[in-house]
């Protein structure tokens, strides 16, 4: 186990020195660096902007900027934001809690809601309400998100009136510090009659949002990987054997349909957080994904490597723990590596 | 049956709950975070709405104008010479308390010095902190208009320029001329943490800053010892709101009550809703296709006079600013005071502009390379757009237009030193002088790298620059800028497209709120019915 481990950890270490080389040569072919981006029509004279350039070190070639940004890194430090002038790992880490919140209620919901669909979906094969799941779930997966998002804000907020269009509390009833960043917990803390309810008045749409794309491929998955199982003979035999049909498909074809579930589970991290980059935005949500859209658009290189950075990290880390998790679910999978 | 009720009743207060809302607190929707508390160092609006409420300035606009008023300064006296400023501060300014900050003292003169030193003076302890950039600083041409800033005592600063210029009071109504608590900026740099300076807003303004969630909140309460009296709100929120669809659903579902920058296509459902006012005036811009008098045939003024004759400015307003634009014939707009009424605007007229190409020697049909900007300004919605439009147009005289475009910082450069044959572009006022949209057509400005982007440099039209500055009687800089607008309408060294309408909404429970030319929000005369 601690071999794999070790194995798995290594294997990750190449890939992270391509991303931090990708992502600094990548934002360094984007036109316009920070000093111009900032200008606007006011204009700017050459020797002042020369002058700018040269603080920000960008008048050095590319690879001297590399090396100095990896050594920086190698001491832990990512650097200062072009346009707050605040430490970029203090951002992050202060909007973060945020972006976690939403994905982890996102993902929530569509493992909650996308395993017993595929699973009901699979058992009643061919059914009016298979057939219906699946053209649903093609739907949800083809719906671009910030369309579904507004089409929701103006039903369900606007004119029900039945949660609120954005942020992650009612500002006006509420006003408390925030020492862990997720809402739902300070709003335990905070001690606020009402706070918790809101908090998660306030998270239940965007997560709905967010989680519907991998809700969809999730039920997806479950269904063909279920329909798979059920036609093996051991499941055949667990029937003849007079097994309830709830311990057949709960107990015997689900935890092998799950593999491939687990597997597309860790892949959707990538585009939960892909994906909150437009929910945060439509739904004021102060997280990662609206702050490194910012720093696109202000060219703020340290704020956005930082923070892709950060970001590829967790996703890397994800994905590891999913190999680890194949593992505990089936115990060949370990034994045979 | 107990558990389904307590159940329901948890989903009904979990659906419905929180609406009940304090009767003075204002909620406004910016669409961005601020990049700190200290206007010195900024460059947005953005930033700027945040940091206001707990600011001022020595002189500021009246609110809803782009008049000069008294702010920290209750006065001040002008030299003769016109090159002395002598500015009488008012007593008894307090500031404004903060976690961790108790101010020990009013404001007075040190903290003047202290505001303007840390933007020109490299031996102040604060010049390099946050980045130690002050683009408007330099950017007003600050460094070169100013001699000195003295203080003669504690309540008399004298400000020494290095050449008369009137225009300079409007300059330090700008945010980049804010006072800050010298202080508080001393109690954070003995504590060690300087940057914290920028990051919380102690000032004399009409709101106290209490805390700064980014991108989610800024909050505010009252100042009660406000020297120009207590707000009528008793605290002031603003609820970070990116996108401007959620703004509007928001300014609909009670959850602000003022959504700045509205699209113009959500304009004409929220103008019925009974919910909602929506307040407008025209913009302080100008959106234009510059003519590279450099480069021929546009060296011509013949040329560019054919060539605005042979645009349909008319169609463009209606069809690409959507109504929410005003065709403009001066280079400022009609709200400012120099606007000169009698210039008569060329009208389209594609005939007369054959005729006038041909005279001049033009032989069609020609080819020119067109710029649209890549990006929507609050002076030009859709330069592409417009641009197709143009070329439209033009190609009915025999001029072949090649729309060109670059990415816009690229776009900016590339302009600036004068690739172009014609170029869309713009601005946006910074201050509501007369002075701060002549003199994109000036001199000095034509050189490579600068805002002329027509590089027009015409000697008449550069002196009455210069001497407008060095008028300090209103109604003499008027004759002067009238004289100006007319060289400029005969030589057209740009096509003036519009100037464009800008709009916002406010729930209608909203009293005492004015728009600014400047597109400045503030807060301290507005109430709720």
């Amino acid at each position: 186990m601690i071999r794999f481990l070790v194995k798995r950890v290594l294997l990750t270490v190449p890939t992270f020195v391509a991303l931090i080389f990708l992502v600094f040569v990548a934002i360094r072919l984007v036109p316009g660096d920070p000093v111009e981006v900032r200008v606007g029509e006011h204009g700017i004279a050459p020797e002042r902007l020369a002058l700018l350039r040269h603080e920000l070190g960008l008048d050095l070639p590319v690879w001297r900027q590399f090396l100095g940004y990896v050594w920086q890194l190698a001491h832990g430090d990512f650097g200062r934001s072009l346009s707050t002038s605040n430490p970029v790992l203090g951002e992050f880490l202060t909007l973060f809690p945020a972006t976690l919140e939403l994905a982890a209620c996102a993902m929530f919901i569509a493992v909650l809601v996308g395993i017993p669909l595929g699973v009901f979906a699979a058992v009643k094969r061919g059914s009016v309400f298979d057939q219906g799941l699946m053209g649903l779930s093609v739907t949800g997966y083809s719906m671009p998100i910030f369309w579904w998002g507004l089409l929701l804000i103006m039903l369900l907020a606007e004119r029900w009136h039945l949660v609120p269009v954005g942020g992650r509390l009612d500002l006006i009833r509420f006003d408390y510090d925030a020492p862990t960043g997720f809402m739902l917990i300070d709003s335990l803390l905070s001690d606020e009659p009402g706070a918790f309810l809101d908090a998660l008045r306030h998270l239940a749409l965007p997560a709905f949002v967010l989680g519907t794309i991998p809700l969809a491929v999730i039920a997806r998955m479950t269904r063909s990987s279920m329909l798979e199982v059920l036609s093996e003979d051991y499941v055949r035999t667990a029937r003849a054997k007079g097994l309830s049909p709830f311990r057949v498909v709960g107990l015997h074809a689900l935890r092998n349909a799950l593999i491939p579930v687990v597997t597309v589970i860790g892949l959707q991290t990538g585009t939960l957080l892909a994906g909150a980059v437009l929910t945060e935005t439509i739904f004021s949500w102060p997280g990662v994904g609206k702050w490194l859209i910012d720093a696109i658009s202000r060219r703020d290189y340290p704020s956005l490597q930082g923070g892709i950075i950060l970001i590829s990290a967790l996703v890397i880390l994800v994905n590891l723990g999913v190999d680890l998790l194949y593992g505990a679910i089936n115990p060949r999978i370990l034994h045979g590596r | 049956m107990k558990v389904n009720r307590v159940f329901g009743l948890g989903l009904a207060a979990l659906l419905l709950g929180g609406t009940a809302a304090s009767a003075k607190t204002f909620v406004f929707c910016p669409e961005g975070s601020p990049e700190n508390f200290s206007p010195a160092l900024n460059t947005t609006g953005t930033s700027f709405d945040a940091a206001r409420p707990a600011f001022d300035q020595l002189v500021e606009f009246e609110i809803g104008s782009t008049k000069v008023v008294p702010g920290l300064a209750e006065s001040w006296d002008i030299s003769p010479d016109a090159k002395t400023i002598t500015f009488h501060l008012r007593h008894g300014v307090k500031f404004g308390a903060t976690k961790g900050f108790k101010p020990t003292r009013d404001f007075d003169a040190d903290d003047v010095l202290f505001s303007f030193g840390r933007q020109y003076d490299a031996a102040n302890p604060y010049n390099k902190i946050g980045g130690g950039k002050y683009d408007y600083y330099s950017d007003m041409d600050m460094p070169k208009l100013v001699k000195s800033i003295e203080k003669k005592d504690d309540y008399t600063i004298v400000m020494t320029l290095t050449e008369p210029n009137v225009a300079i009071l409007a300059n330090l109504a700008m945010d980049f001329a804010t006072i800050q608590s010298k202080e508080f900026a001393d109690a954070m740099m003995k504590a060690g943490t300087p940057e914290q300076f920028d990051q919380v807003p102690v000032g004399t303004g009409p709101f106290i800053f209490q805390a700064y969630q980014k991108d989610a909140v800024i909050r505010f309460k009252a100042n009660p010892d406000y020297w120009g009296g207590r707000p009528k709100i008793d605290e002031l929120v603003y609820a970070i709101t990116p996108d401007a669809s959620a703004r509007i659903s928001k300014l609909k579902t009670g959850e602000c009550q003022d959504a700045p920058f509205p699209r113009p296509a959500d304009l004409p459902e929220l103008k019925k809703d009974p919910n909602v006012q929506v307040l407008s005036q025209p913009g302080l811009n100008i959106g234009y296709l510059a003519f590279n008098a450099t480069k021929p045939p546009m060296d011509k003024k013949e040329v560019r006079i054919a060539l605005s004759m042979a645009i349909d400015r008319g169609a463009i307003v209606k069809d690409v600013y959507l109504g929410a634009g005003q065709q403009a014939k001066n280079l400022i707009p009609p709200t400012l005071w120099a606007y000169n009424d009698a210039v008569k605007d060329y009208p389209f007229d594609p005939e007369t502009a054959k005729k006038m190409l041909a005279a001049a020697g033009v032989k069609t049909p020609i080819d020119i390379d067109l710029w649209y900007m890549p990006v929507q300004r609050p002076y030009n919605p859709d330069a592409k757009r417009i641009g197709e439009m143009m070329q439209s147009d033009l190609a009915k005289v025999g001029v072949n237009a090649k729309l060109v475009s670059y990415e816009w910082g690229e776009y900016r450069k590339r302009l600036g030193a004068g690739e172009d044959t014609a170029g869309q572009y713009g601005w946006t006022g910074d201050n509501g002088d007369p002075d701060n949209f002549f003199f994109l057509l000036g001199c000095p400005g034509g050189k490579p790298g600068s805002s002329n982007a027509t590089k027009w440099c015409d000697a008449t039209y550069d002196a009455d620059l210069v001497k407008a500055r060095q008028t300090p009687d209103e109604a003499a800089r008027k004759a002067i800028y009238d004289e100006m607008q007319v060289i400029q309408h005969d030589n057209e060294p740009m096509l003036t497209i519009a100037h464009s309408v800008v709009y916002e909404p406010l729930a209608a429970n909203v009293v005492g709120y004015k728009m600014s030319p400047l597109s400045r929000h503030q807060f301290q005369k507005v109430d709720l019915k």
